[in-house]
């Protein structure tokens, strides 16, 4: 999976290319950190409008984006999900953790 | 400086010989010296050097031989043996390289590329040194992994009891995609002969998803055994899971009580694909969708509990599945899906819906190469109740009952009531009396159908002729919802006591509530084998296993002997 990291003011948008699964975890968490670490960065948008497919690890992945988030009073949302990611979110209740658009 | 070598030098011609040794000891390295083949194959087998360098044309054995014979002896030992023949013709050198040579040099030989080809075969020999050391390592490592992986197989299939036989209401399969499975079905029956089920699946594959579920399987069956309620289980779960497990690791599960003497289906479903309760006929009669995340993300607080309940009224399959079966794909890429699996499910076929779901799976992608774990499980809910008589074997009782005069008295009000799962909590104290465990399970029956009787009909004020109506059922379990949560006052009072009546040792259950009482001898003389099976029937039930069963009051105070003989 490829991510690209767009930050603009206080929101960063992590773009999502491709199956995102246990092979992207380096990735992730590369583009996680960049956001993590940028002070003035308030808001995490993981964006899925380019994902085609997401299984359980990845899941975990945003579970530990979501700590790390709220360690730092980071407000994390899920956007663009539709198709499989949609179901998949919708199936593991996560609409109760993240806000997903 | 490399390290120094120790060459053996093969050549029939003496000045040869003396040449190309006296160059290799000035590099620094060691030789031995052969003049023919013969002699080359017996110094390698005493000496076994580092690197040789063979004349071809020599007499009792020529060089290709002898390269022959050093191979065959050298076995997976790589050593560099490069050709110096005067033989200059390509089909020499290709000869030469044929049988086992790694280089060849044309007579006469030019020192310089001599030495740059020693070094360079140097370097060859040591890597090829290092690989065959890594292989080793590897196979090594590779045999003991193997054996812990046996070893963690075993326990982790006694743990999670694989071998224990299927409950015969219960049609199963796992299918994992590596030797561990981080999906798993489990099956018991608590004290007072409800099914429980679980199905979970750990995230990820392989063995740590396998560790994953342990924690479940061991809190599911012992839970289960003391006769916990579902909610509890499920909230005990989330806690466990979330307590040992890092962030990124969650178990999806659906956990369903099946009570067959009362037809009902309680289930729970936390991040697993939807559930199903298909009838005969191929009928989806009602669906469970997940209605909580995974369990293991959410803190107990946030953590919701709360359970579905249906009653099944024309007899079906509950079908419980993991994501693996819908998300497997076969070879061009399609997924099996929930389309096909409805499908599956809507047919009406002899042999049942499982084994034609599974069937069916396994012509659309061949179910033995699938990448993830696949589980599937249907539980069978026919009309009749079954395991009405419990009857097990009476085990020879380890002991004869003592004498004895314990008692426990305890009260409950509106909070407790509201959450305490109190059964499970007094037949663990029973347990610890030492009674046999058909004693133990009789007593939990008869507790919890007294109980439940003083909670909703006594404190709750429920009225059992509303399961009468159609649709009455669903109708009652909710007004008892919605009464227990907006409970303010009200208590229940349970007191259990060993005494001797008649000189027989007995344990006497007393429940009383705070209700309005009822009419009791409408209730105590209702034959059980009558038609109405609603109301009534748990009391009937307990007069059966008790020696008495008395209403002393106004009908709010209930005892009951249990002759523990």
């Amino acid at each position: 999976m490829q991510i690209t990291v767009e930050k603009k003011g206080e929101t960063a948008r992590l773009v999502l290319n491709g199956r995102f699964d246990f092979s992207s975890h380096r990735e992730f968490r590369n583009a996680c950190d960049e956001a993590l670490q940028t002070p003035e960065i308030k808001v995490i948008e993981a964006d899925f409008s380019r994902v085609d497919y997401l299984d359980s690890s990845a899941l975990g992945m945003l579970l530990l984006l979501r700590e790390k988030a709220q360690n730092t009073n980071l407000k994390v949302s899920l956007t663009n999900c539709t198709g499989l990611v949609q179901q998949v979110l919708d199936v593991a209740n996560f609409q109760r953790l993240f806000t997903i658009s | 400086m490399d390290k120094p070598l120790n060459i053996l030098v093969v050549d029939d011609t003496e000045p040869n010989l003396v040449l190309i040794s006296t160059f290799i000891t000035r590099l620094g390295h060691t030789t031995i010296l052969a003049r023919n083949g013969q002699e080359a194959v017996d110094s390698y087998r005493e000496s076994s050097p580092d690197m040789v360098l063979m004349d071809v044309m020599m007499p009792v054995m020529d060089g290709y031989q002898a390269t022959a014979e050093i191979r065959k002896l050298a076995g997976n030992k790589w050593v560099p043996v490069i050709f110096l023949s005067a033989k200059a013709q390509d089909s020499d050198l290709v000869r030469g390289l044929q049988v086992g040579g790694d280089d060849y040099l044309t007579k006469p030989i030019n020192l310089p590329i001599l030495q740059a080809k020693i070094k360079a075969m140097q370097r060859i020999a040591e890597m090829q040194r290092e690989i065959t050391e890594k292989a080793e390592q590897l196979e090594r490592y590779h045999a003991e992994n193997e054996r812990e992986q046996n070893l963690s197989k075993h326990l982790l299939e006694r743990i999670i009891r694989a071998h224990k036989p299927n409950d015969p209401m219960v049609e199963q399969l796992v299918l994992p995609a590596t030797r561990f499975s981080g999906d798993i079905i489990a099956t018991e029956f608590t004290p007072n002969n409800i099914l429980h089920v679980i199905l979970a699946d750990s995230a990820g594959h392989g063995l740590s998803a396998a560790l994953n579920v342990l924690p479940v399987v061991e809190v599911f069956y012992s839970m289960t055994e003391k006769g916990y309620s579902l909610p509890t289980i499920v909230r005990e779960l989330n806690n466990k899971i979330k307590q040992l497990m890092p962030t990124e690791r969650f178990v999806a599960a659906t956990l369903a009580a099946i009570d067959f003497s009362e037809r009902t289906i309680e289930i729970w479903n936390g991040g697993m694909p939807t559930a199903y309760f298909v009838d005969e006929k191929g009928k989806i009669i009602r669906e469970w969708r997940a209605a909580q995340p995974p369990m293991g993300i959410m803190s107990n607080a946030d953590f919701l509990s709360k359970t579905d309940v249906f009653q099944w009224s024309e007899p079906g399959r509950l079908f419980l599945y993991s994501d693996g079966l819908v998300e497997a794909e076969n070879e061009a890429g399609e997924r099996f899906g929930s389309e096909r699996l409805l499908q599956a499910l809507k047919a009406e076929c002899d042999q049942g819906q499982f084994w034609f779901l599974i069937a069916a799976a396994n012509q659309f992608m061949g179910l033995d190469s699938a990448t993830d774990d696949i589980s599937l499980a249907a539980i069978h809910c026919p009309m009749a109740p079954i395991g009405e008589d419990i009857a097990q074997p009476e085990q020879p009782s380890a002991k004869p009952v003592e004498p004895s005069e314990s008692r426990l008295a305890v009260k409950l009000s509106p909070l407790e009531l509201k959450s305490f799962d109190v059964l499970p909590w007094l037949i663990n104290w029973l347990q610890q009396l030492n009674f046999s465990q058909r004693q133990c399970q009789e007593m939990f029956l008869i507790l919890s159908e007294l109980y439940n009787n003083s909670l909703d009909h006594g404190v709750l004020a429920l009225n059992s002729s509303i399961k009468h109506q159609p649709d009455g059922f669903g109708l009652y379990l909710d007004m008892r919802e919605e009464r227990l949560v907006g409970l303010q006052q009200g208590s229940i009072e349970i007191e259990l006591e060993r005494v001797q009546e008649n000189q027989v040792p007995c344990l006497k259950l007393r429940v009383t509530d705070s209700g309005m009482g009822f009419h009791a001898d409408s209730i105590l003389n209702v034959d059980i084998s009558s038609s109405a099976r609603l109301a009534g029937r748990g009391i009937v039930l307990v007069k059966s296993l008790c020696a008495e069963v008395s209403y002393p009051g106004s009908g709010n105070e209930v005892v009951a002997l249990y002759r523990l003989k």
